[in-house]
């Protein structure tokens, strides 16, 4: 039902056509770049229209010029930037670029792999153009065909069998100012062997008030006993548009485990795709959407049990103050034959203000008889009499809030292993929140 | 140290409290006992601040300040405490932060020291053992899958804990087997004290036994119909509330 490429055309469509053939036209990838671009003009944008996009409208996104981010020095203050400094691995991005100053990867652990995606493109460029176009033939939304055709660099984390990362390997996408808004879509690919193990810190940040574009696609492939745990941090400037793709493909008794945390932009819309291919497999999804002033964030997750005995736990929170809108939607898919299914989801929603809304929807769909699935959602105010129990203990009614507004998030905050993310998003809640004092 | 004139109290449309007058005196133990729905909990709520409720006429102070006019924080630093007849579970809040942050609340208030982490431990450690309660307690959040008996002994070792100069237990006996009440019961005593007074509200003579008061009144139709020593919750516990009603009508 799919409209022709010309009705579709738009300004927007034009705008990005112009940018793609100038830049794109005599790239090394450039034929597996115009399948996907040709994809992306066929789709055009999604529209509220379509279901999937019901609470979310991409045309303030659509109306803006951006052009793809520019190299750009930066000099660092690392004490407001925790990411900043420490051993470990990190690779940094500074508007779509590899920052090599900022990042340091030379702990890499034995049979681990860790290089940009152009130097993977560059040494590997076989392997690569057939894992980029496979991917891109997967892809299945405009906006992941749209990062296939326009994709600059990334990471490339690839561990052997059995091969284990102890330290987390921190990602850090940044954007600085610029003349003109500008965009980026990284990649990130993850190919974890059998047993192997390592834990991502992918986070997104800006320095000032930046008006900027990121449309990050990340593919993680867990093998046969695999474990992977993937932060996402999300806490680009107010004015950004953040629209991001995970993929997840976790094979025989492997398990991804995902906390995923939005605090930026001005709207800000997370894809998380979890495919339990085989039996045994098992996900955990852990997620915080916290908008504030006009923000929108918004999260779809599908979890797709399409093997028998698979298992999945989803906890969603949201918090929205303000004019903030918070879109939550969780859909199940059980498969036939995907017996023995496990799989439970709650989202829970706090609304701090009278012109905060949420929106939150768990979906299920069962083809199999022999499972257990269970949801719930609910939305409500702080609670009134939980707050007169902490004042009549002699907190303070501002305290008091505080304190229940940091205890809603602390389940997702206990989901969180790493001691330096869990102070982190401690204190990033404080910052938004107030502080929790031991003398209120 | 309370007292309490002409009390009117209304929720929404219905009127609650009907000009209620009640004096307490330091060192007293009051029990209010009265049929269901007669205003016994919403005195002990009103006093304590709880919103959702209009004072339209009447006045309570308390040691000689102006009770009303306080925010519930402020009459908790003063020394007033309620314990709740359903205490509030609140997970992600620990049951030792909220009582460290209560303490320290009336502390400042008082314009004393923080308190000593160490010092503070063994108070709440021997608090605990007074009251019988694992040691499990301390690092669960506030009321977070506690019974119905440890929530009310979490609520009288948070008393304990406190000291308040003005406790009011909201019907503290409830819901409890009858070890648990005498462990309830033998924490509240430990706290009667010549500068304390407690305010105990009540639909059994049971906790009576436990706890002696030194006044008895009998709260029906939103007013104080009759007061007593401690006979008259025996004879309460024989007749009924009806004699009561009848000779006031």
């Amino acid at each position: 039902m799919s409209a022709a490429p010309a009705t579709k055309a738009n300004a927007a469509l034009e705008r990005y056509s112009a940018l793609f053939e100038t830049r794109f036209a005599s790239d090394p990838l450039s034929e597996a770049r115009r399948a996907a671009f040709d994809e992306f003009l066929k789709q055009g944008f999604p529209t509220q229209r379509d279901e999937e996009w019901k609470y979310t409208s991409l045309r303030r996104l659509e109306s803006r010029a951006f052009v793809p981010g520019a190299h750009a020095p930066v000099a660092l203050d690392a004490a407001r930037q925790p990411w900043a400094s420490g051993a470990g691995l990190r690779i940094v991005f500074v508007n779509g670029h590899w920052a090599p100053a900022l990042s340091s990867l030379e702990a890499q652990p034995p049979g681990t792999t860790i290089v940009t995606l152009a130097e993977w493109i560059k040494h590997e460029p076989a392997a690569a153009l057939e894992y980029l176009t496979r991917a891109s033939e997967r892809a299945a939304s405009s906006l992941e065909q749209l990062n296939a055709a326009f994709f600059e660099d990334g990471l490339v984390v690839q561990l052997a069998p059995n091969a284990r990362i102890d330290d987390a390997v921190h990602i850090v996408h940044l954007w600085t100012a610029s003349d003109q808004p500008a965009m980026s879509h990284p990649r990130i690919i993850v190919r974890a062997g059998h047993h192997s193990r390592c834990t991502l810190v992918e986070q997104y940040v800006s320095v000032g008030d930046v008006e900027a574009f990121t449309n990050p696609v990340a593919t993680v492939e867990l093998e046969a006993g695999a474990q992977v745990r993937h932060y996402r941090l999300q806490q680009e400037s107010p004015r950004s548009f953040h629209i991001g793709h995970t993929n997840v493909c976790v094979r025989e008794h492997a398990a991804y485990y995902a906390h995923d945390v939005a605090l930026g932009g001005t709207l800000s819309r997370f894809k998380l795709t979890v495919c339990l291919q085989e039996s045994g497999a098992h996900a955990e999804l852990h997620g915080l959407l916290a908008p504030t002033g006009s923000q929108h964030l918004d999260t779809h997750t599908r979890i797709e049990h399409i093997a028998p005995h698979t298992t999945s736990a989803e906890e969603y929170r949201g918090i929205a103050d303000g004019r903030g809108r918070c879109v939550f939607n969780g859909k199940v898919l059980v498969h036939a034959g995907a017996q023995k299914t496990d799989a439970r989801q709650s989202s829970r929603n706090l609304l701090l203000s009278p012109n905060a809304e949420v929106d939150t929807k768990p979906e299920l769909e069962i083809y199999a008889d022999d499972v257990k699935c269970s949801h719930g959602a609910t939305t409500g105010q702080l609670d009134e009499t939980a707050l007169f129990y902490l004042r009549s203990r002699g907190i303070s009614e501002a305290q008091a809030r505080i304190l229940l507004i940091h205890a809603f998030a602390q389940s997702v905050l206990t989901s969180v292993e790493l001691p330096a993310v869990r102070e982190y998003l401690e204190a990033l809640l404080t910052e938004r929140f107030g502080p929790v004092q031991v003398n209120p | 140290m309370l007292r309490i004139d002409n009390l009117h109290v209304r929720a929404g449309d219905r009127q609650i409290l009907n000009g209620l007058s009640l004096e307490v005196g330091a060192g007293e133990v009051h029990a209010i006992m009265g049929p269901n729905g007669s205003g016994k909990s919403t005195l002990v709520q009103v006093l304590a601040g709880r919103e959702g409720y209009e004072v339209t006429q009447g006045s309570a102070t308390y040691r000689g300040q102006d009770l009303l006019a306080l925010a519930p924080e402020e009459r908790a630093r003063e020394g007033v405490f309620l314990a709740f007849q359903y205490p509030v579970e609140i997970p992600g809040v620990n049951n030792v932060y909220l009582l460290k942050a209560a303490l320290n609340a009336i502390r400042k208030h008082r314009g004393e020291p923080e308190v000593d982490a160490f010092e503070f431990l063994a108070l709440v450690r021997e608090k605990m053992k007074l009251m019988q309660m694992d040691e499990s307690f301390l690092n669960r959040g506030v009321n977070e899958g506690f019974s119905g008996g440890e929530k009310k002994r979490n609520e009288i070792l948070q008393m304990a804990v406190l000291e308040p100069t003005l406790a009011l237990l909201d019907e503290t006996d409830s819901g409890l087997d009858i070890d648990a009440l005498r462990v309830v019961a033998n924490g509240v005593n430990s706290l009667r004290r010549s500068d304390r007074a407690i305010v105990m509200v009540t639909h059994y003579q049971r906790l009576l036994d436990y706890i002696e008061p030194d006044r008895v009144h009998v709260l029906s139709g939103g007013q104080i119909l009759k007061s007593g020593d401690k006979s008259l919750a025996i004879e309460l516990e024989k007749r009924g509330y009806d004699w009561i009603k009848q000779a006031a009508a």
